[in-house]
């Protein structure tokens, strides 16, 4: 997924100071892992809208779609095809 | 500087000519503590409850800017600060969320009553234990079969005496973080659903608010709005709805206060002068109608930026902010410059000053919106 760097170091940045990229697996649960809470998950859609100029109202809500660094990349890309003028 | 088109000035001086018959008897309404039915009626009939919402619902179809305009001179003409806050809460609290995430059947089980009134709509978020930590509710809703049973209380239910839906977050996950919540929609007969009495409070008397308590209440899961998890991300939606509707009717109130501070400043004659031309009384006006520029500035353009689909979880938190302490520094202005006078009931002026001490710290206290833009500031 060509979304997965970026959004690990996102992640590694904001939530993980202490943790290398290569420590952190792209399908680790953020949020079962305590990773993501709730600010942080505000913190992580406005970083997605700024970013990837993704529109907030047109955020599919599923919670799955924030676990873990994979379904992120995932997100962003399916946020993408189904907005295609936007790539 | 938004410019307002014919439209939107029509629908402002429609609700505007409802304003002096909601007003009527809002001192005595406040000193009885009860939900005024019968302005009730007239707010029905206004069609204001219906402004953002979809034409095939029974709404108006109006954007958020507009519905913001509108409230904001609902604000400025009546004078039942606790009607208002009802009427906010009414929109924002049930038909919001279900016009932005409900199933087709609950929109349209439901939107039509919401948009002309006769069901009206409530929240339940807050618990005893769980007031700013909202994510720490304990309400739980279990799984079984086709329905989900909820176990748990809600308290600081504004509307909850009155309301004939409720929206409820209760926990569909112990340990899912903020994906752990879920948003139901849960009709007032509901078995196993019991309301408690109105509780008193030291303003916005006219909103009743209750306890609610849920004792195996049975609802089935076509009740979920959005998806099960969503709670969270449903509940962001309808607070940044909430905190624009509901501060910007403060705004009609700061305005109203300040044109009655302005006129009485030139009127009041001590010491052979007006009051206004003492600067430690004109400067204080001066504090009030800086306080609700910046706050009206604020709320409006953190609305067009929503609707322009920008991210606003800082501007959401820094015009809630703004918005509810100039709100509460004016009616105490307001109070200090009529002197003895604003200190009496029938002026309405202490009425304004209690109802205005509940805006800091509902929909999230003033100090979870410093924690929040410090979030986001990287702190």
């Amino acid at each position: 997924m060509k979304h997965t760097d970026a959004v690990k170091q996102f992640i590694i940045d904001e939530f993980l100071p202490d943790v290398s990229v290569t420590e952190l697996d792209s399908e680790y649960d953020l949020v079962h892992g305590g990773v993501i809470d709730s600010l942080g998950l505000l913190k992580t859609m406005a970083w997605l809208e700024d970013r990837f100029d993704l529109r907030a109202d047109e955020l599919d809500l599923d919670p799955n779609s924030f676990r873990s660094v994979d379904a992120i990349s995932r997100f962003i890309e399916d946020a993408h095809r189904r907005r295609p003028e936007s790539d | 500087m938004i410019r307002w088109n014919a439209d939107q000035t029509a629908l402002r001086q429609g609700i505007g000519r409802w304003c002096e018959a909601l007003s009527a008897g809002d001192i005595e309404r406040d000193a009885e503590g009860v939900f005024p039915q019968d302005q009730w009626k007239l707010i029905q009939e206004s069609g204001i409850l219906g402004l953002p919402f979809d034409e095939r619902w029974g709404g108006l179809g109006q954007s958020l800017l507009t519905t913001m305009y509108v409230l904001e001179e609902l604000g400025r003409g009546c004078r039942d600060g606790g009607l208002n806050f009802s009427v906010a809460t009414h929109m924002v609290s049930s038909g919001v969320p279900l016009q932005r995430f409900g199933s087709q059947e609950l929109k349209q089980r439901y939107l039509p009553g919401i948009c002309s009134g006769e069901t009206i709509g409530a929240h339940a978020i807050t618990e005893t234990e769980s007031g700013s930590d909202a994510l720490a509710m304990r309400t739980t809703a279990t799984r079984e079969h086709d329905d989900f049973v909820l176990r748990g209380s809600k308290s600081f239910v504004s509307n909850g005496p009155v309301a004939g839906l409720f929206v409820v977050y209760a926990r569909t996950h112990p340990d899912g973080g903020p994906f752990g919540i879920t948003a139901f929609a849960v009709e007032r007969d509901t078995p196993g659903l019991v309301i408690g009495e109105p509780v008193a409070k030291m303003g916005l008397r006219t909103s009743p608010l209750s306890e609610l308590h849920f004792d195996d209440c049975r609802i089935p899961a076509s009740a979920v709005i959005g998806r099960v998890g969503s709670g969270f991300l449903v509940l962001d939606h309808v607070m940044k709805w909430e905190i624009l509707c509901s501060f910007i009717i403060n705004t009609g109130q700061m305005r109203y206060r300040l044109d009655r501070c302005v006129e009485y400043a030139k009127e009041r004659i001590q010491f052979g002068k007006p009051i206004g031309s003492y600067q430690s009384v004109s400067n204080k006006i001066v504090d009030m109608r800086i306080g609700l520029d910046t706050a009206r500035k604020w709320l409006y353009d953190t609305a067009a930026r929503l609707m322009d689909g920008e991210n606003v979880t800082t501007d959401i938190a820094v015009s809630k902010l703004l918005a509810s302490e100039s709100n509460l520094a004016s009616a105490l202005a307001a109070v200090q410059i009529f002197g003895g006078s604003g200190y009496l009931t029938e002026y309405g002026l202490e009425k304004d000053l209690r109802d205005a001490v509940a805006g800091p710290i509902y929909s999230g206290t003033s100090e979870i919106q410093r924690n929040r833009i410090a979030s986001m500031l990287g702190l």
